[in-house]
């Protein structure tokens, strides 16, 4: 059998270990070894970004990650999003305007905007449409996604005034 | 639309929204199986080659491999799929569980690992040694139809598996009298699904109760496990399917593959679960393709663009493997072709070819060709006459007064709306004002194009349907309705979502039948053993079938229940009663007033104190019933596109997309908006970008999603739906069914849309998709070869 690395990391805010093969993608290892199969694969070849998630506070493509890369960093997914089951924003927003459809694509499509509104808290449509551009829906066509985006950012803007 | 309806209609959040949301969704790879084999397929590099020799020694020693198999192996435990139905001129085909003599596409599963996970399964595919002699392949349907063509299945002649052909009224009469002939072409290109979900099942055989529980995203539960069971050798007692929550389906989901059984007889031979998850590389090259098709048209026309007759020449490249009968895709476009036009004269001509390539099947509108080919047969009428596209259309289209209008194949249309959906559209676009804006934006050398295409959408596919079509099957559904000891409302029905969300919308038809609110009504769907036997979730059926099916059985509940409250109540006539929002309501002196009652009240008495009960009643609440939907239903919709076209880059830019809609009752029109902007998008995603690409060796160029190019965000327009719609009179509850209309519509307006724009520089584009790269040919060929 392979031989494992033990490594080291924050998941959603807890310390994890684990050994994994060397070869082992972050997205198998999140998937199967943590249980977390709110991160998706879709296409393994990054293109779709099913299964972004957060490394260190900044999107990733888990399926183009090996678990052993991100020994000592801070992962988050999507099931850190809701805090005390109140869902975040862009989850509350995306229910409203009908943004998902089969879902499968929805934990990278939060994940890429929970980042950049964290950066971008005012984007315009144009800019929200080339950001969700690497992110593939098949069921939706987008611009109900792109409503629930801009309406979480407003939503977000009112919460940090407030 | 009815006013009484207190259910269907609302704006109902969506039930599984929470879920997935929270990434709690449960998918097909969520569900923990410990001990389960991963099973890895290997492939053939060839497009069509004789297997010669597997040599397994090598890839069976690596540690962790549980075992390798071939097709020969499998022939020994699974039956055959063979595809004979009684239709004239549909050559009966046959495939293996794998196969054993030769490979027919590249990508054709010539063996299968099982091994501890998916990494080591992957490894030891790459050990196992397969000795190919190499075949001549066909590529093309031109190839395959040639004379002395190689053939991809041994027992179809000429690798013509279907050859089909109609006539009404007399179209070369049509075509002496006619003002005009005009003809015009369509291509159509191969596509494929791309669910983001791809395949993938999870089988576990319990050997001491015999019984098999297979996992697998499936749009029809129960016929696949009456196809499963059958190739198994088992008896539907001895299969269970079971569909997670599924990532995308758009008919890719609906077919038992080969890759599925394969897994299922694997783990009932070892005794052990077996997963399966196939990679996106073998989704978009082997899972099944759809859509390759070219279409040729000769209008027969009057001076004022009246059509006189109809001429159809329609050939589709079916790839390799038949998972349905091959006439059946094509019959359908060639069976609505004329849509909302009166046209009494019409034949037509229709072609299947088997080619080796991926096997074809049904995709989110498998008649989607129909109403760009006639869309696109008008414009061209209207360029030659010199005609207003918009007047070719409105002296041709079917009107209310027409109405039931019988197509000349004998189709009916009955409770329509084109010609209204036709005003409706264009009124909301402002053609005048569109008209200056071109004109003005061609003087300064930009092209502005408007197309109109008005759809007529096939939905409910009765049972009635599929004996004419020589098809066997049946177009019923099934459903049932329990009001628990507690009060809760459980439903079933055989339909399976794919990420459509059926919850609310089906919730709300049971609600509305029974007489409560929606919001307590949970559904049941995708189960064999909870299920009743239903026929599926396929082409636009979901609501009609399945909606009208739960809505009819919550009815007949409602009449139990009101018996039991008329019993209790001392009161004659069920008449005077009703159940609304879970309350017993008592009609006096014409107002209806609370009886003091409640659904939990009964449903107690029934379940546990059936003694009170009226004679005749038997104890408990539980109703089911089964509903044969009309062997047809149309709905209509027509679209209208704007684009413009960068003549120096070839970049085509959707600007305004609008929809006017009537699918008859809404039951959820949040779910109907996605839903149509759904199926609008993916239509124009295959119309400008989408493309398998096969070299003339049969090696698909596509496979990875950084070649086989799906719409983003930023290709998208933003869709805009003008509901106008009017029920049925011939379906429960007036629905008419859609979902599937939206493909139909974005194809045929893009493509008239386009080639609006071009129409100035003398080019027409006839093949999609309308990629910059092909828009850029055909302009560089007329800049070469301008016309006299």
């Amino acid at each position: 059998m392979e031989p494992r690395v033990p490594i080291r990391l924050g998941v959603n805010g807890r310390q994890r270990e684990m050994a994994v093969p060397a070869r082992r993608l972050l997205s198998d290892a999140l998937r199967e070894e943590l249980h977390l199969t709110g991160t998706h694969v879709g296409c393994e070849h990054g293109v779709c970004g099913a299964c972004t998630v957060l490394i260190d506070g900044t999107p990733a493509r888990a399926c183009l990650t090996f678990a052993v890369q991100v020994e000592g960093r801070e992962v988050t997914t999507v099931e850190a999003l809701a805090e005390g089951g109140d869902l975040h924003p862009l989850q509350r927003a995306l229910g409203e305007e009908h943004g998902l459809q089969c879902g499968f694509c929805t934990p990278g499509i939060l994940m890429t905007f929970a980042a950049y509104l964290r950066d971008h808290p005012d984007p315009t449509e144009d800019e929200v449409r080339d950001v969700l551009s690497g992110n593939l829906c098949r069921c939706t066509g987008y611009q109900s996604i792109v409503a629930a985006v801009l309406k979480a950012a407003h939503a977000l803007r009112m919460k940090a005034v407030g | 639309m009815s006013e009484d309806f207190t259910q269907i209609g609302r704006a109902l959040p969506r039930k599984e929204d929470r879920r997935f949301l929270l990434g709690k969704g449960r998918y097909l790879d969520d569900i923990a199986a410990g001990g389960a084999l991963h099973a890895c397929f290997v492939r053939a590099p060839h497009a069509h080659a004789r297997l010669q020799s597997i040599d397994i020694a090598e890839a069976a020693a690596l540690p962790g491999v549980a075992g390798v198999f071939t097709g020969a192996d499998l022939a020994g435990w699974t039956a055959p799929l063979r595809l004979a139905p009684p239709i004239e001129l549909l050559q009966p085909t046959e495939m293996t569980t794998l196969p054993i003599d030769k490979v027919r596409f590249m990508g054709d599963p010539v063996a299968v690992v099982l091994a501890a996970d998916r990494y080591i399964a992957e490894d030891a595919a790459e050990l196992v040694r397969v000795d190919y002699e190499d075949l001549p392949a066909v590529t093309t349907i031109a190839e395959a139809l040639a004379e002395r063509a190689p053939r991809v299945e041994e027992g179809v002649e000429g690798n013509l598996v279907s050859h089909q052909s109609f006539a009404s009224g007399d179209v070369a009469a049509r075509r002496a009298e006619a003002h005009r002939v005009v003809e015009a072409r369509f291509s159509l290109q191969r596509h494929t699904h791309a669910p983001l979900e791809t395949r993938g099942c999870l089988a576990d055989w319990d050997e001491g109760r015999e019984h098999l529980t297979v996992h697998v995203g499936t749009q029809a539960p129960h016929p696949y496990r009456s196809q499963l069971a059958a190739r198994l050798g088992l008896s539907e007692s001895q299969v269970t399917v079971s569909s997670p929550d599924i990532g995308g389906g758009f008919g890719q989901k609906i077919a038992l593959y080969r890759e599925e059984l394969a897994v299922a007889a694997l783990s009932r031979h070892l005794g052990r679960p077996v997963r399966w998850r196939e990679d996106r590389i073998e989704n978009l090259s082997a899972a099944a393709h759809a859509r390759e098709a070219t279409c040729r048209t000769r209008a027969s026309v009057a001076e004022d663009g009246r059509i006189l007759g109809l001429e159809l020449w329609m050939e589709e490249d079916f790839g390799a493997y038949c998972f349905y009968p091959a006439n059946y895709m094509a019959r359908v476009v060639a069976m609505i072709l004329t849509g909302p036009y009166r046209i009494r004269d019409y034949a037509y001509d229709v072609k299947v070819a088997l080619t080796n390539k991926c096997g074809s099947g049904p995709m989110r509108a498998p008649m989607a060709m129909a109403s760009w080919v006639m869309e696109g047969t008008l414009d061209a009428i209207a360029h030659d006459l010199c005609l207003d596209p918009l007047q070719v259309r409105r002296i041709n289209i079917v009107r209310s007064a027409d109405l039931p209008w019988r197509m000349a194949t004998g189709e009916v249309l009955r409770d329509v709306t084109p010609a209204e959906t036709l005003e409706g559209a264009v009124a909301a676009l402002d053609m005048p004002a569109f008209r200056a804006r071109q004109a003005d934006a061609r003087r300064g050398g930009r092209f502005l194009g408007l197309g109109i295409c008005t759809v007529i959408e096939s939905t409910t596919y009765g049972s009635d349907f599929y004996k004419s079509a020589g098809i066997p099957g049946s177009g019923h559904e099934a459903a049932w309705v329990r009001i628990e000891p507690s009060g809760a409302v459980n439903a079933s029905v055989g339909l399976m979502g794919s990420g459509q969300g059926y919850e609310s919308p089906l919730a709300q038809a049971v609600a509305e039948g029974l007489g409560v609110e929606a919001e307590t009504v949970t559904l049941r769907m995708g189960h064999t053993d909870i299920a009743p036997y239903g026929m599926g979730s396929r082409g636009g059926r979901g609501a009609t079938a399945g909606g009208g099916t739960l809505y009819l059985c919550a009815q007949k509940a409602q009449a139990r229940v009101l018996e039991i409250a008329a019993h209790w109540l001392q009161v004659n006539a069920t008449e005077t009663l009703r159940l609304r929002a879970g309350r017993i309501e008592r009609r006096l002196s014409g107002a209806w007033q609370d009886a003091g009652l409640g659904l939990a009240d009964i449903a107690r008495r029934a379940y546990l104190d059936p003694t009170a009960l009226p004679p005749g009643i038997a104890p408990g609440l539980d109703v089911s019933l089964t509903y044969d939907p009309p062997p047809m239903t149309y709905s209509n919709a027509t679209h209208a596109c704007e684009v413009e076209v960068d003549i120096a880059t070839g970049r085509v830019t959707v600007g305004r997309y609008l929809v006017a809609e009537d699918c008859g009752t809404v039951l959820n029109p949040i779910v109907v908006k996605g839903q149509q902007q759904g199926a609008v998008s993916m239509g124009l995603s295959g119309a400008l970008f989408e493309e398998v690409i096969y070299d003339p060796a049969g090696q698909n160029l596509s496979a990875t999603f950084a070649d086989y190019l799906i719409a983003t965000a930023c290709e998208t327009p933003e869709i805009t739906i003008l509901p106008m719609h009017t029920p049925s009179r011939h379906t429960p509850a007036g629905m008419k069914g859609m979902a599937e209309g939206g493909v139909m519509g974005a194809i045929g307006a893009i493509a008239n849309a386009v080639n609006d724009a071009l129409l100035p520089l003398g080019v027409k584009i006839e093949r999609l998709p309308l990629s910059p790269m092909a828009i850029r040919a055909q302009l560089r060929a007329r800049e070469r070869d301008p016309p006299e």
